[in-house]
């Protein structure tokens, strides 16, 4: 049973619409556009998040993310462009209210009361929500059951990071907004938040996030986009964005001794101590390569194949003169 | 928390409230800063002008009262002061600047809420505050007041107009470090030609500082509290007027984002 609405209507609508809900979309931008003074920060950007899913937007420092993420979450006006937070618009401050009971938000800095306790903060926060989650609940699914008489001044670093997810949680929101959420985390802590974001998507919650951290995006995205200077340059999976499923295979060893690039069977780049070969037909080439160097009586050193990680794909989008765009709407 | 009264409206509002003046306390009180020089410090000056000025008759430096009976008002007024305005000048700017209330903005806490449990908190503190010194006035041997519906009105009224003023003062400072400063620069010459320390009696000094907001607050409360005399209406009128131009500051000015736009 599908509602649809009609500014909703031209949007794809890949996840079934639970009944009497008035949005298809969880989140949808059109050209948004927004500049400080000379600078402009967000260039014309669009997407659509769907509901239930991992969204990431993917990008280096100062790229636009936390402006796009603050529009979104109704902290900032913008200058130009459509924005839909769970079929609501939040520049408008009337339907705040309505719209803030239903989407959480973690930010970037902490920002949390310095005498309260770790379950008094949750539970003063717990009061302002209509449902919210149990508050021993959410204590344990962030993993501070051990801290909760503790004082907010007297936690980690890390423990207020989790605290501030607990505050992002505990409305049971149907949107959670995540600015940067594992910033300055060690690597076990990276994992346990992976695994509390996992379990929200499975219990529904749709989740966008930003990340400057590409095994982040790899991780936890269903798709993302790629924002480099106010412009998405790519969007798509993380096992598809820029090409990557269709890119060339690279082969990389060592030239044998007393031999040169030119010497072997196929086109290679010298790069560094190595060569480089791309093929689109890597068993085919490997074998040429490796049959010529059993021929001579020799081996490559070093040799691995791979395919262009996503890091390669990211540095090679976001450091560029001119911005190309590949949208990438497989899925 | 009153999670109960969730799905109806307007007891849902009047729960909101509650807790959200609950936790304010609790917040308060925690913080030994806040608890010692707003609180204390009121309480620990009267008890030495007690000491000081004990079974004092009427002098005509003190307009002819005894010593008690200016002080108990003035320092009333003081303590007034010091849980409403400086407390939300500095609290309110703090918190802005740690990001504090751009996290509130983000809750479903609608800003009045957020504002009148500020205000409640604040007007029980003062009362707290001011039945103490009204208490410890009396152990040192003054008359316990009579027109107490004036003394209430004089200071719901003051506390409101100087919580005004301090969330006035918050909107226009842009440094909380700079708060404690400024809210003490604008305050300290104040009380003094008011006459909270001392009574003034320069008429050219009066004049001015009865345009001011301190000392028609220290008339308001002089008056039922040491003369028995009732509702002190020019007072209360500059003294509302006052509040109502922090309010317009307030309401235009306030920010809740850390960095300007």
């Amino acid at each position: 049973m599908r509602t649809q609405v009609t500014a909703a209507a031209d949007m794809t609508t890949p996840a079934a619409t639970p009944a009497g809900t008035p949005y298809a979309s969880a989140v949808v931008v059109a050209g948004l556009r927004k500049s400080y003074g000379a600078v402009q920060a967000v260039r014309g950007v669009s997407f659509t998040v769907s509901r239930g899913e991992i969204f990431a937007l993917l990008g280096p420092n100062g790229a636009g993310k936390t402006t796009i993420l603050e529009i979104l979450e109704g902290f900032r006006a913008r200058d130009a462009g459509r924005v839909e937070v769970l079929g609501a618009d939040p520049g408008d401050r009337s339907g705040g209210r309505a719209l803030r009971e239903r989407i959480g938000l973690v930010l970037q800095d902490i920002a949390v009361e310095p005498y309260l306790t770790v379950r008094e903060t949750i539970a003063r926060n717990a009061g302002y929500y209509p449902a919210p989650r149990d508050v021993g609940e959410v204590i344990d699914l962030v993993g501070l059951a051990g801290q909760q008489r503790k004082k907010v001044r007297n936690l980690s670093g890390g423990q207020k990071r989790r605290l501030d997810l607990a505050l992002g949680l505990i409305g049971n929101p149907d949107l959670l907004f995540l600015d940067e959420p594992t910033t300055g985390f060690d690597p076990n802590a990276r994992r346990d938040a992976w695994e509390v974001v996992r379990n929200l998507r499975g219990a529904g919650t749709t989740i966008m996030l930003t990340t400057h951290y590409m095994d982040e995006a790899q991780a936890l995205a269903d798709r993302l986009a790629v924002i480099s200077d106010g412009q998405i340059v790519a969007e798509g999976t993380p096992a598809t964005i820029g090409g990557r499923d269709t890119a060339r295979a690279r082969i990389h060893f060592t030239l044998p001794p007393g031999c040169t690039a030119a010497d072997l069977p196929v086109d290679a780049m010298p790069a560094g101590g190595l060569v480089t070969v791309q093929t689109a037909e890597p068993t085919q080439t490997l074998h040429q390569l490796t049959g010529w160097a059993l021929r001579q009586g020799t081996v490559l050193g070093q040799l691995t194949v791979d395919r262009p990680s996503l890091e390669d794909i990211y540095l090679r989008l976001t450091d560029h003169g001119a911005p190309e765009r590949r949208p990438d709407n497989t899925d | 928390m009153n999670i109960t009264a969730a799905r109806h409206a307007p007891r849902r509002d009047v729960g909101l409230l509650w807790h959200q003046i609950r936790y304010e306390q609790l917040s308060f009180w925690r913080n030994p800063q806040s608890a010692f020089f707003t609180f204390v410090f009121p309480v620990v000056l009267i008890t030495i002008f007690g000491a000081l000025f004990h079974g004092g008759g009427g002098s005509s430096y003190f307009d002819g009262l005894s010593a008690l009976q200016y002080y108990v008002p003035t320092i009333a007024a003081l303590s007034v002061l010091g849980s409403c305005y400086s407390q939300l000048a500095i609290v309110l700017s703090m918190r802005r600047q740690d990001g504090i209330l751009k996290r509130v903005r983000a809750t479903p806490l609608p800003a009045w809420a957020y504002f009148l449990g500020l205000l409640a908190h604040c007007i029980m503190i003062s009362a707290i505050d001011v039945a103490l010194i009204t208490g410890i006035g009396s152990l040192f041997g003054m008359p316990l007041p009579t027109q107490w519906p004036a003394i209430a009105l004089a200071l719901v009224l003051g506390a409101a107009s100087f919580c005004a003023l301090g969330v006035a003062v918050a909107s226009l400072i842009r440094n909380s470090e700079a708060a404690p400063a400024v809210v003490q620069l604008v305050l300290f010459p104040l009380l003094f030609i008011s006459g909270t320390y001392m009574p003034i009696h320069s008429a050219m000094l009066n004049r001015i500082s009865s345009a001011l907001p301190v000392r028609p607050f220290n008339q308001a409360l002089l008056g039922p509290f040491a003369q028995h005399t009732g509702f002190d209406w020019n007072n209360l009128a500059v003294l509302a007027a006052w509040g109502a131009a922090g309010a317009l500051i307030a309401i235009r000015r306030f920010r809740w984002n850390p960095r300007p736009q």
